[in-house]
């Protein structure tokens, strides 16, 4: 797992405008200008918003000049959500291989 | 910055039939963690084993994937060892706390495993997992 893209992920998703951003992306994409509008912050306040989502992975700018739509990229946001679920997972299957070890070594003390 | 919230935690409880001791070890011996950490398919050699068990000690292992000899290292340092009871130990790459507690059943033992995910940055959590498995649930 990359941890550090981790981190960065919860980073950037940690700021309330910048998941309302996110939530509005995932709508489709958005110019900076049209991102600003439903918000109550500048223009300027949302493309800086907007580089930290970049930089986190969880945006791609287009590279239409001025306009640059934001897209909103989804695998960070997926390894968010399922990070703690594939630890249950490992967890359980040592489970199950320990209950197996257990077993295996309770036979030979018995047999 | 104070301490971040918790966001995510589970618990998985499993009931082993053999005597607590025999589940304590199984844990803090590497010869036996060799036997059984990690995923089926993958195998955690002995050779990859060091584990200082005592509060504050560390442990670190490696898990290779059978299918691609990929290997994951991991590690962590141990918080509390209190025989045969409980363990607790933080990852060392994630915020990550685990405990292990061991209850005698007579013969055989119950073992719980809990896990608590802190996420770095966060002061004000409200409610990312829901947005989490919203905006996850969109992009499929």
């Amino acid at each position: 797992m990359a941890v550090d893209q981790l981190s960065t992920t919860f980073a950037a998703l940690a700021d309330p405008t910048r998941r309302a951003i996110l939530e509005r992306l995932a709508d489709g994409e958005a110019t900076v200008n049209e991102l600003a509008r439903p918000f109550p912050v500048t223009v300027q306040a949302v493309s800086k918003h907007l580089k930290v989502l970049e930089h986190a992975g969880l945006v791609t700018r287009g590279r239409a000049a001025q306009w640059r739509p934001a897209r909103l990229r989804g695998l960070p946001l997926q390894d968010a959500a399922g990070w703690l679920a594939r630890y249950r997972e490992f967890f359980e299957a040592s489970f199950d291989r320990l209950d197996d070890h257990l077993r295996a070594l309770q036979a030979e003390r018995d047999g | 910055m104070a301490d971040t919230p918790v966001d995510r935690e589970f618990t998985i409880t499993r009931v082993f039939e053999a005597p607590r001791e025999l589940v304590w070890k199984a844990w803090i011996e590497p010869e036996q963690v060799a036997r059984w950490f990690g995923p089926r398919g993958f195998t955690t050699p002995r050779s990859t084993i060091t584990m200082d068990v005592r509060p504050g000690g560390t442990f670190e292992l490696t898990m290779i994937d059978d299918a691609d000899h990929r290997n994951y290292p991991s590690g962590g340092t141990f918080l509390d060892v209190d025989e045969p009871e409980r363990l607790v130990w933080r990852d060392r790459d994630i915020d990550l706390l685990v405990t292990i507690t061991f209850v005698d059943l007579g013969g055989r033992t119950e073992m719980t495993c809990h896990v608590v995910g802190r996420t770095g940055g966060a002061q004000a959590y409200d409610g990312w997992s829901t947005m989490f498995e919203k905006l996850a649930a969109s992009l499929d």
